[in-house]
Parts: structure tokens; C-alpha cells; sequence
């Protein structure tokens, strides 16, 4: 028996393969799971997600979004997805400069526009955490 | 050679000149288009995936759910948003769409993307609240800027529906204005069953059968948060669709008026060529005639 893990953003399928374990950021904190676990439907927070393969770990930035488990399946819905090792610490640290910097200027800003930064700084924060914690 | 032909001479020039004008613009078109549809072929397995976890917690939960973008209300203000194209020479898309918008008679606010809707609105002197401005290449956080607006606007009770009108892609040469209401969902299970699939140019895409499972889902927190969580999304989502279906239908629109465009110059430089041709003809016997008349006199 074997997991299968596919992350779906709206641009497309961002990961698809067999994999033996899954590590998932959830709201309730992480979740370890393996073959034969009950079927599931939960939130998943910005953070990184774990991926045990042949005794190899992968690492994924994952932003907010959902989780399902079924049948040894696991779709993870989610905006936006990356590979750990294509991150480029200086390209997010200044796309985070950037955010931070149009967030403190925004004294009478829309919210949505507010929270979209806001969102921004947090799966850029989740994106460098993950992979200072690789190095 | 007489003023006639040269006249002919320089129109043949000019149609030409339009013609290549034309003929470049259909193949962008035609490639746009195709990769409009490739978007939003890129983007179905989101929707499929999206429709059915939604299906899944819907059967949980059952009518015992109450949220506000499930429940219907007196409509006293409409919610449109307008996708319109942001460049003419698209034959009758926007046109069409301006139509539909002259039918609406209740109070309504507008939202649009595109600078030709943007101007309509504003000239017809209609309720224009937010006027969004994409590119050509549509990503999904600024339409999910759009779709927020709408829902909190929503949420808040200044408008009562949300609904779309956009120019719907039927087929690469039929695009019609449709009006879709996007909220209130009265009627969620219904769609859902029809929306495992998305429709992208005239097949389905992304279907995704339910997996059978025995085990009761377990949902975290709860069923109820996870929904509410979940709508939203549903939302932005359908938006993003649209939008992109949107793009589709404009570029196709674009591909067949050049098209069309394209063909005119063609049998007009046929009639020009003739013409001239004829000219020309006359206008060499005509000198031969003086020539020969003139020998004879001699």
C-alpha cells in the first residue's frame, strides 16, 4: 500500500507521486499521515509540508488551503506551491521587503488589499522558514 | 500612364498595406486564444477538486448550514460584474455585452474589467463602482482581488447578487453574452453535480469522479468552519474561470473579425488588380489607336 500526494493550485497540478508519508501544516498543527488513514477533510495553513519518500524528505512551501485524504490519496488544494529547493532566499527576501514596506505605507488602504499583502508576507515568511531550516 | 491607373495603383497599395495589418493580427489572436484556453484548461483540475470536496462536506452537513452566501434575499441592488476586453477590433463582443446591460433596468452596481466596458458604463452615466484593469496574461491573485471586493460587498449588504456577465465561449466563431448568478448559491447541490467538470471549448474537462470511501470523512475543526472556509474560495475560483473564459472568447472574437477583415481586402485587391488591369489595357490601345492614326495621316 502506498500514499499518493497531488498538490492542485489554479495554475495547474504543482506536484504529483507516490510518496510513503506526508507531513502536513494544519490549523490544529501538523499532521503525520500514512497509508490507511481515515478519511479526511481539513485546513491547511501556510507552512511547509513534508514529503518522506524512500527514505528521502522533500520540503514544500505550501500557502493556506485544504487537504483531502481518501482512499490513500491525498489532494492538497492550495493557491500556490513551491519546491523548497527552487526558492531563492534573496528573491523572497525582497519580494518580502517589498510587502512589508507597502503594508507600513497603508494607513487608509482597502482590506481586501491589506490582507492580500498580509497573506503575501506570510507564504514568503513560511517560504524562507523552510528553507533556512533545510540549510 | 493616366492619373486613373496610378489612382488604382496607390488604393491597391494601401489594401495591401491593411491587409498584412489584418492578417498579422487574426494569427495573434489565433495564438492568444489558444493559450487562453490552455489557462483555463491548466486551471479545471483546481475547480474539479474544489467542486468536490465541497460535494463531500454538502452531503455532511445538510441543509443545517446556514451562511450567508446560501441564503437568498429581496434583491434591491444587483451585483454585476462586467467583463468587457480593454481593445476594440473585436467585431460584435462588446457590443453584445452592452446590449445585455441596457436590459438591465433595476438598481444595480457595476463592476467591470476592461477599459470598453469602463467607458460604456461611465458614458451611459450607470453606477460604476470599481474598475479593475488586467492584461493580457491573467494570473489568479488580481482576480482574486476582484472576487473579494464583490464578496465583501456582499457580506456587508450593499449588493444582493453577484452576477457575471461575460462574453460566453460557445465556439471558436460564436461567443454570446450570457449573464450568470454567482450568488446566492440557492441552489449549491444542483450545480455541484454538474460542475466536476468544467466545460473549456466545448468539452469537458477535469471531471473527477467522487471516490467511493465507507468510513465517515472526519472534517477538521469542524464541517461547518471548513464550509465557510471553503465558499469563499468556490468563488474566487468561479471568477477566475469566467475571467479566463472571458480572455478566450475575446481573442477567438478578435481571430474571426480579422479573419473576416482579411478576406474583404482580398476580394477587394481582386476587384482593384481587374480593374487596373483594365485601365491599363484601355490605355494602351488608346495610344496605339493615336499612333497608328497619326501614320495614317501622314
Amino acid at each position: 500500500m502506498s500514499l499518493h500526494l497531488e498538490i492542485v493550485t489554479p495554475q495547474g497540478k504543482a506536484y504529483e507521486s507516490p510518496v510513503d508519508q506526508v507531513i502536513l501544516p494544519t490549523k490544529q498543527g501538523e499532521v503525520g499521515l500514512l497509508p490507511g488513514h481515515l478519511p479526511l477533510l481539513t485546513q491547511v495553513d501556510a507552512g511547509e509540508l513534508r514529503v518522506l519518500h524512500g527514505g528521502k524528505t522533500e520540503y514544500l512551501a505550501v500557502s493556506a488551503g485544504f487537504a483531502q485524504v481518501m482512499q490513500d490519496k491525498i489532494s492538497v488544494l492550495t493557491e500556490s506551491a513551491i519546491d523548497v529547493a527552487q526558492i531563492e532566499p534573496a528573491v523572497v527576501e525582497r519580494a518580502m521587503a517589498k510587502a512589508e514596506a507597502k503594508l507600513k505605507e497603508a494607513v487608509d488602504m482597502e482590506p481586501e488589499e491589506l490582507e492580500r499583502l498580509e497573506t503575501m508576507v506570510r507564504y514568503h515568511q513560511a517560504q524562507l522558514l523552510v528553507k533556512q531550516k533545510k540549510r | 500612364m493616366s492619373s486613373s491607373t496610378r489612382d488604382i495603383r496607390r488604393r491597391i497599395k494601401s489594401v495591401k498595406n491593411t491587409k498584412q495589418i489584418t492578417k498579422a493580427m487574426e494569427m495573434v489572436a489565433a495564438s492568444k486564444m489558444k493559450k487562453a484556453q490552455n489557462e483555463a484548461l491548466s486551471g479545471s483540475e483546481y475547480s474539479a477538486l474544489l467542486s468536490a470536496m465541497l460535494a463531500a462536506i454538502e452531503d455532511k452537513v445538510e441543509g443545517k448550514f446556514v451562511h450567508p452566501f446560501l441564503q437568498s434575499r429581496e434583491v434591491k441592488t444587483r451585483g454585476v460584474l462586467v467583463l468587457s476586453s480593454d481593445k476594440g477590433l473585436c467585431g460584435p463582443l462588446n457590443g453584445n455585452l452592452f446590449k445585455k446591460i441596457s436590459e438591465i433596468k433595476t438598481e444595480a452596481e457595476y463592476y467591470v474589467v476592461g477599459r470598453k466596458g469602463a467607458q460604456f458604463l461611465s458614458r451611459t452615466r450607470r453606477n460604476l463602482v470599481a474598475d479593475f484593469s488586467l492584461g493580457d496574461k491573467v494570473a489568479y491573485n488580481p482576480v482574486r482581488q476582484i472576487s473579494q471586493l464583490l464578496i465583501e460587498r456582499f457580506i456587508e449588504g450593499k449588493i444582493d447578487t453577484i452576477e457575471i456577465l461575460y462574453p460566453r465561449f460557445v465556439n471558436t466563431l460564436l461567443q454570446e453574452a450570457t449573464v450568470y448568478t454567482l450568488l446566492p448559491l440557492l441552489d449549491l447541490k444542483n450545480i455541484l453535480s454538474e460542475v466536476t467538470g468544467r466545460k473549456v471549448g466545448g468539452k469537458v474537462v477535469g471531471a473527477r469522479k467522487l471516490p467511493q470511501e465507507e468510513r465517515d470523512m472526519i472534517f477538521e475543526p469542524t464541517p461547518a468552519e471548513v464550509l465557510s472556509e471553503l465558499l469563499p474560495r468556490y468563488i474566487h475560483n468561479q471568477v477566475y474561470q469566467f475571467v479566463l473564459e472571458a480572455k478566450a472568447s475575446e481573442h477567438s472574437a478578435r481571430m474571426v473579425a480579422m479573419k473576416a477583415a482579411s478576406d474583404n481586402a482580398s476580394s477587394l485587391l481582386d476587384d482593384l488588380t481587374l480593374q487596373y488591369n483594365k485601365a491599363r489595357q484601355a490605355a494602351i490601345t488608346q495610344e496605339i489607336l493615336e499612333i497608328s492614326a497619326a501614320a495614317l495621316s501622314n
